[in-house]
């Protein structure tokens, strides 16, 4: 009872941390990487905002997606651009990609007691061309109902081979959009939280083609310069209810 | 009085599964996790009965269990019941009620009136100290005119013109208080529920999919099973057929379930049949 | 003191927040209560009725949890219509086996005097208390006493006062009502103290709040009276603010009065 005795002791204690809810991926294919995230941000039952977008621009090569606690991610967004800025302005050029991987470990270690609650997915071109620590990975809310999905769709788990035939090791760009749009408007059908609108960021390497990507419905191009690593952004609407 | 000594039983019976709970979740065994009906559920008058709404999303914690599922119980011809909070306590306590009434009115011989239904739901449900998770939605027209309640888990009960349950009932709440009126038109009262509904499956997480209603007049009931669908899922961008034979096979085995049997037929022995249809028999 | 311990609610319980309140004066009572029913901080029912009818001349006010004070008054409501009925002492077994029995064997056929619905209520209350958040008022007529109003605080304790209030709001105004309550009221007299009472616990009590309801129950007839939310009485409304000059207001209403004249 709180009636202010000592004669029943009650611990209270302040949780500083919230779950927003959402969902992003990423995918490594031959020549680009693919890294999305839907837009809804929720806190309960209640809708805080239907467009609060997940997935970051960092560089003309690498693209972070946050999810977990909003307030964190975005704090968390914004000092690692910091720092990559300083990185510019002392280096004269952007930070490699598996610097910035190695950057990020080292920021989130240094809060070790008092953790960024955030989930991060780190996407990009290095600069020698290569890409991938893995080849496709999602995380947030509805982690446990997409990645089985993309471990049978992208690593063909499960799946026999036709005979005298052998799995791709990587997919094309079009098959592994339409696979993660699709993981979206699944997710979207069984996960209160997922929904509203979807953001794909597409980082295509060098000289590379974008196939048929600029023509695709709802896309954007983000490129600094067309003659380096491209950038593209599409966005469709998911479902709001 | 026998109704005290009843109540003690009752309370033992209930009292020792709860001791049971309390024990193992002392032990780190959680309860059982029940499917709750997250839920939008509303009612409204109009000027010739009752309307009822609600959305089809039943869930267990974040997980969507069933896209397109029923809220709006049958209770009499002339009763209907939104159910909003534990699914299985909604359904029964429904049934169960349903089932009563049917018993009393077959009993009295008379139309059954809708605080009958609404009496013995809020006697069972204080029965249970709010045990049964079941928060509802009651509506209906009898000899008395047209009946709108709603019913607490605890066995509360209220009679208002526009009423909402569940946890989208805020946001429909806010569209009655905002548009209703007394003696609204049909179709105007409808769209209205429709509208109330709409506003929790768009805004509350916990319900979603379509609109079900029930619009219940002196003369007839009209259920009206997903009346709106604004949440069609889409084309998906791939075909997920897969080739036959991407299963792999580790073992195969294959077993005859046909029993064959030889039949022989011996002609001119059997007598029996011959008699019952040569003449009749005498069974005196 | 019958304020409700919050924390005897079962979670998720709907809640009667409540100011409610009852008076006798010469050939009556006085019975009100707003209109609030909240679960949590939302507002479950802004119009509801809290003087629930018992009998013909007997009401009750609710206070506490709207589950069990409804259960409370249907189960008195259900005695005191048996008591009424006049083939009843057949019924109740002999000796009778407890103190509702022995009420309902008394006067059977008879109109029950309130003091018979007070007693059952303060049985079920003291009987189930650790059960139980119930808070009620009992007000009626009745023809050995004439007008009587019963408290029946948390515990399940009765009291007969000439006058009672209750609920979370009621705590705002002992003060007012010990100050402004005289003997030998008439009827009107009466309803205005009960009106501003109330309004006054409404607008101290966030639990309470909505409208007026009032029952004024003589020996002919039960009258009902309603206060809307936008007309209830109105004190000090703390339009001044510290420091700041009303005069200056005051000032320009005249100068716009003057320019008007002229």
């Amino acid at each position: 009872m709180p009636d202010g005795s000592f004669a029943h002791p009650q611990q209270r204690s302040f949780n500083p941390y919230t779950d927003n809810g959402g969902t992003i991926l990423a995918i490594a294919g031959a020549d680009f990487t693919v890294i999305a995230g839907d837009t809804r941000q929720s806190e309960g039952y209640s809708i805080q905002t239907r467009y609060a977008p997940k997935v970051f621009r960092l560089t003309d090569r690498a693209v972070l997606a946050v999810n977990g606690f909003a307030a964190d991610g975005n704090m968390f967004v914004k000092k690692v651009k910091q720092r990559l800025e300083w990185y510019r302005h002392a280096h004269a050029k952007d930070m490699p990609l598996r610097a910035i991987a190695r950057l990020i470990q080292t920021m989130l270690y240094a809060q070790r007691f008092f953790p960024y609650y955030v989930y991060n997915i780190l996407g990009g071109i290095e600069e020698d061309g290569s890409y991938e620590r893995e080849a496709c990975r999602a995380a947030g809310a509805a982690q446990s109902l997409v990645q089985p999905f993309l471990d049978n769709q992208i690593y063909f788990k499960n799946q026999t081979a036709a005979p005298g035939q052998s799995h791709p090791s990587h997919l094309p760009l079009p098959d592994v959009l339409a696979i993660v749009i699709d993981s979206f408007t699944s997710a979207t059908e069984r996960h209160i939280e997922v929904g509203d609108g979807l953001e794909i960021y597409v980082v295509v390497a060098k000289g590379r083609s974008p196939q048929g990507l600029d023509t695709m419905r709802g896309v954007q191009e983000m490129s600094a310069r067309p003659d380096g690593d491209r950038m593209f952004v599409i966005r469709r609407d998911l479902k709001k209810d | 009085m026998a109704t005290a000594s009843r109540n003690k039983a009752q309370d033992s019976i209930s009292q020792t599964k709860f001791g049971t709970n309390n024990f193992l979740s002392e032990r780190g065994i959680p309860l059982p996790k029940a499917t709750s009906t997250g839920t939008t559920i509303v009612g409204c008058l109009f000027k010739d009965g009752i309307i009822l709404g609600a959305d089809t999303r039943a869930t267990e914690g974040p997980i969507v269990a069933d896209k397109n599922c029923e809220k709006i119980h049958y209770i009499t011809d002339n009763i209907r019941c939104c159910g909003a909070g534990t699914a299985a306590d909604t359904e029964f306590t429904t049934a169960l009620i349903s089932s009563n009434m049917e018993l009393h009115a077959l009993s009295t011989g008379r139309k059954p009136r809708v605080v009958t239904a609404m009496t013995m739901l809020k006697q069972m449900l204080f029965r249970y100290q709010g045990h049964i998770g079941a928060a509802l939605v009651l509506g209906g027209v009898d000899s008395t005119g047209p009946q709108l309640f709603t019913i607490h888990p605890h066995g509360s009960t209220d009679k208002l013109p526009y009423v909402t349950m569940g946890s989208g009932s805020l946001a429909a709440m806010a569209v009655f208080e905002a548009k209703w009126r007394p003696n609204m038109e049909r179709a105007e009262a409808l769209d209205l529920v429709c509208a109330a509904v709409s506003a929790g499956i768009f805004n509350d997480l916990g319900s979603g999919s379509n609109v079900d209603a029930c619009v219940i007049t002196a003369s007839h009931t009209e259920t009206l099973r997903n009346f709106v669908k604004p949440n069609e899922r889409v084309q998906k961008e791939r075909s997920y057929q897969f080739r036959r034979g991407t299963t792999a096979i580790k073992k195969e085995e294959i077993r005859s379930l046909v029993v064959e049997e030889d039949i022989t037929h011996i002609i001119g022995t059997g007598t029996g049949r011959g008699a019952a249809e040569g003449e009749a028999m005498d069974t005196s | 003191m019958e304020t409700i311990d919050i924390a005897r609610l079962k979670s998720g319980e709907v809640n009667l927040g409540t100011s409610i309140m009852a008076v006798q004066f010469k050939d009556g009572v006085v019975v009100g209560a707003d209109s609030r029913t909240t679960t949590g901080s939302y507002i479950a029912n802004r119009v509801t009725d809290k003087l629930t009818h018992v009998h013909d001349r007997i009401y009750c006010c609710r206070s506490g949890s709207a589950a069990d004070t409804q259960a409370i008054a249907d189960i008195v409501h259900y005695y005191l219509q048996l008591h009424t009925s006049v083939s009843l002492p057949c019924l109740v077994p002999s000796p009778p086996t407890d103190l509702i029995a022995c009420l309902l064997r008394q006067t059977s056929g008879e109109a029950p005097s309130v003091h018979t619905a007070a007693t059952m209520f303060q049985k079920m209350c003291y009987d189930n208390k650790d059960a139980l958040s119930a808070g009620i008022i009992v007000a009626g007529w009745d023809k050995e006493v004439g007008p009587s109003v019963y408290n029946i605080p948390l515990g399940g304790g009765l009291f007969r006062q000439p006058w009672a209030i209750g609920g979370s709001g009621s705590t705002y105004v002992y003060g007012y009502c010990d100050a402004t309550y005289k003997e030998g009221w008439g009827r009107d007299e009466t309803v205005e103290f009960v009106k501003n009472t109330l309004a006054l616990a409404m607008s101290r009590d966030g639990s309470s709040g909505g409208v007026i309801r009032m029952c004024v129950i003589t020996e002919d007839k039960v009258e009902r009276l309603f206060v809307p939310g936008d007309q209830l009485p109105k004190f000090w409304q703390g339009k001044e603010v510290l420091g700041y000059d009303s005069k200056k207001d005051a000032d320009v209403a005249a100068a716009v009065a003057m320019a008007v004249d002229a």
